[in-house]
């Protein structure tokens, strides 16, 4: 039964190219599941799946991942990949399944032009996904948005279900998970129309977490000062004895939110985004002030699913925050008081203008806090004509948001 | 007892939970190998019904933990009966007991109370435990939960620890209100329930509602399978159609046209604008029955 062990830990190493966590524990528990199950296939391919598949937007992955591997029966020769695997079959066939194999990598699933860079960028990661055993790579993965993400997300959730021989279909929400989660780690800067279509789809259901997510942190659990009147009333159930002590919910924190987004060529996309899920979340802010910048400043509210300013801002303007904190800060009153958090989205790409950072700071010191979204890639930060380095140092704190799961993850900050 | 996927294939069925291969191998993994085991999927796909099916097959006492916020451990695990120790201590004062005996008498297990964890632990014999919305309890109960599922094990300063006699089957549910941490999915096996599919449902119908007419029944699975792709704000679940089946038996419609669909949709959709969607599309999503 060596090859059939071997075979599976070579699933489980392509598994985890794929980004599929996996922990040494984990295939241990695969091998013990597939001893008990047995060796039928659809058996094996459902145990496998419970001990190793933790997520279900991973499962179609998996399963295509499984057909490559178990497609003739278990003791026998692998015999390559379903035909139908387009251009995969060679490399599939060829590597059968070798760790850090990566056939997606060579082919562009859709025959969508992929970004130059993503094929050049993909390269130094696989090799480091090949020395990789503890499954921590993803991680790396999430805080740092790269080219190469795209195209491995977009085979793994795409592999149609006409052929998972046998397995059940991919379920409504399944495939629905599937295809969230691809978008949302999709970084903002592959976007094109389509992807920020697909995005603005998730949204609806993104919302509704967000909104929940926000309201979990905003709300604090009753455990603040003691409530005298209902402790001794309690108490004279039990002989005027203070065993019960009853505590005082604490007041809802009130936040007001500033929002200042950079709705520039370069980050438009997050931005838009960015604001669509905060006016999801409405009604968990005491008070919110949607404003988008490209040179000057303007306040923006939805209308339907479309962002109206109300001003017009000149799409073809060069990005200036350095003016666009000035013109804040006359309207201070307005816009900043002490229960007031100011969120900023922008690269910090000022074209060589001022940078203004002393007004942030000004504006950090009347307000709660300033939280600082970066939708460009860290690599990038401080490069060029960025100014970022010097807005980091007034803000409480600077966050990446390379993609969607980021700047939700970002934006639950503001609680 | 010999457990093998067969003999959990016919419990399930016997238990009247119509299901996939998924499944049935899923539940035969946490029993034999002795792990817990956390499903997620929709609401309403049949999640609680798993562990409810197991107690059934095995058969056995179902403990049920349901989480909420706020949720610690004196809720899920055990508690002083303060009230009867007082009471206690109040009675043995008038007879001048010394503190000594007292504390031996009102650190009994008398005057504990068993909240779920405990109950499923002290069992004689294996319990089903069902530990059900886990994603509504706080992050420092899922934490609380790694160490206990882990070894089963519990210390009472006053009682000293006590230790599963027979390993509970643990079930565990989500509905991903929150992200449950790796670490806790790493020590559970996985399972993703979703909708079933139209020839499943149909069977679920067949078997939970025998008074609807067979042809009535797949047409109603179907109808329900394209509700749900609808992307609504809450897709009916299994109970609802079921609900929603009875009230067509009830309601005597022999035929599923746009008129019959309105007139019971309040039983399957519960927002008005999920509502209105589906009535606008009534017709088409009739018409689409052959």
């Amino acid at each position: 039964m060596t090859s059939l062990r071997d075979q599976i830990i070579a699933l489980i190493a392509a598994l985890r190219a794929q980004r599929v966590r996996i922990s040494v524990a984990e295939s241990i528990d695969a091998m013990r599941a597939v001893a008990a199950a047995g060796f039928g296939r659809d058996s094996m391919r459902e145990a496998l799946a419970a001990a190793l598949v933790k997520d279900e937007a991973d499962r179609p992955a998996f399963d295509e991942a499984f057909m490559r591997f178990f497609a003739a029966p278990p003791s026998g020769p692998i015999r390559g990949a379903h035909p139908k695997h387009r251009g995969q079959l060679d490399s599939a066939a060829g590597g059968r399944g070798r760790p850090g194999e990566h056939p997606s990598q060579t082919t562009t699933p859709r025959g969508k032009p992929q970004p130059e860079r993503a094929g050049t960028k993909s390269a130094p990661r696989d090799q480091h996904a090949r020395g990789d055993s503890g499954g921590r790579e993803r991680t790396d993965e999430e805080t740092r948005p790269r080219g190469g993400d795209v195209q491995s997300q977009e085979s793994s959730a795409q592999a149609p279900p006409a052929e998972n021989h046998g397995a059940a279909e991919i379920g409504i929400e399944a495939g629905r998970a599937a295809r969230i989660r691809t978008i949302e780690r999709t970084p903002f800067a592959a976007y094109t129309e389509l992807e920020y279509e697909q995005a603005r789809d998730a949204l609806a259901i993104l919302k509704r977490r967000f909104r929940a997510r926000l309201g979990r942190r905003l709300k604090i659990a009753a455990a603040g000062r003691i409530d005298f009147r209902r402790t001794i009333r309690a108490a004279t159930q039990h002989g005027g004895v203070l065993t019960d002590l009853r505590f005082r919910a604490r007041r809802p924190r009130h936040i007001d939110l500033t929002i200042l987004a950079d709705i520039s060529g370069s980050v438009r996309y997050a931005a838009e985004l960015m604001l669509e899920l905060i006016a999801g979340a409405r009604e968990n802010f005491h008070r919110v002030r949607s404003f988008v910048y490209i040179d000057r400043l303007a306040e923006a509210g939805f209308e339907g699913r479309h962002l109206i300013t109300e001003t017009a801002l000149d799409p073809f303007g060069r990005s200036d925050f350095g003016r666009v904190l000035g013109e804040a800060w006359d309207r201070r009153a307005e816009l900043f008081g002490r229960q007031t958090v100011v969120v900023i989205l922008g690269d910090g790409r000022n074209n060589r203008r001022p940078a203004r950072a002393d007004l942030l700071r000004e504006i950090a010191r009347h307000c709660r806090a300033v939280l600082w979204l970066n939708p460009e890639d860290p690599a990038r930060w401080g490069t060029g004509d960025s100014a970022i380095a010097q807005y980091t140092k007034e803000v409480r704190a600077h966050v990446a948001a390379g993609n969607l799961r980021e700047l939700e993850r970002g934006l639950l900050e503001v609680a | 007892m010999d457990i093998t996927e067969d003999f959990v294939a016919k419990g399930l069925a016997r238990a009247q939970y119509i299901t996939n291969q998924r499944v049935t191998t899923a539940v035969f993994l946490a029993l034999a190998l002795e792990k817990p085991v956390l499903i997620e999927g929709p609401a309403g796909a049949g999640k609680t019904e798993v562990a409810k099916a197991i107690a059934a097959m095995l058969p056995t006492e179902l403990v049920r933990l349901q989480c909420y916020e706020g949720l610690d451990e004196a809720r899920a695990l055990y508690e002083w009966n303060y009230q009867k120790q007082l009471l206690r201590m109040q009675a043995d004062e008038a007879q001048g007991a010394r503190w000594q005996d007292l504390s031996e008498h009102i650190f009994s297990h008398e005057y504990l109370l068993e909240r779920p964890l405990l109950k499923a632990i002290t069992s004689p014999r294996r319990v089903v435990l069902l530990i059900d919305e886990i994603d509504k309890a706080d992050e420092e109960f899922e934490a609380f939960l790694l160490e206990m599922l882990s070894d089963f094990q519990v210390s009472i300063p006053e009682l000293g620890t006590m230790r599963a006699h027979e390993r509970p089957v643990v079930v565990l549910t989500s509905n991903r209100a929150r992200e449950i941490s790796e670490a806790l999915r790493r020590r559970c096996l996985h399972l993703f329930i979703d909708f079933p599919g139209i020839e499943q449902e149909r069977k679920i119908i067949a078997l939970k509602v025998p008074d609807l007419d067979e042809r009535l029944a797949a047409e109603a699975a179907r109808f329900v399978a394209a509700v749900r792709k609808l992307g609504l704000r809450k897709p009916p679940s299994i109970a609802e159609t079921l609900d929603w089946c009875r009230a067509l038996v009830r309601l005597e419609i022999k035929e599923l046209d746009s008129d019959a669909i309105r007139t019971a949709l309040g039983v399957l959709l519960k927002y008005e604008d999920d509502r209105a969607r589906v009535e606008s599309k009534a017709s088409s999503l009739a018409a689409r029955q052959p």
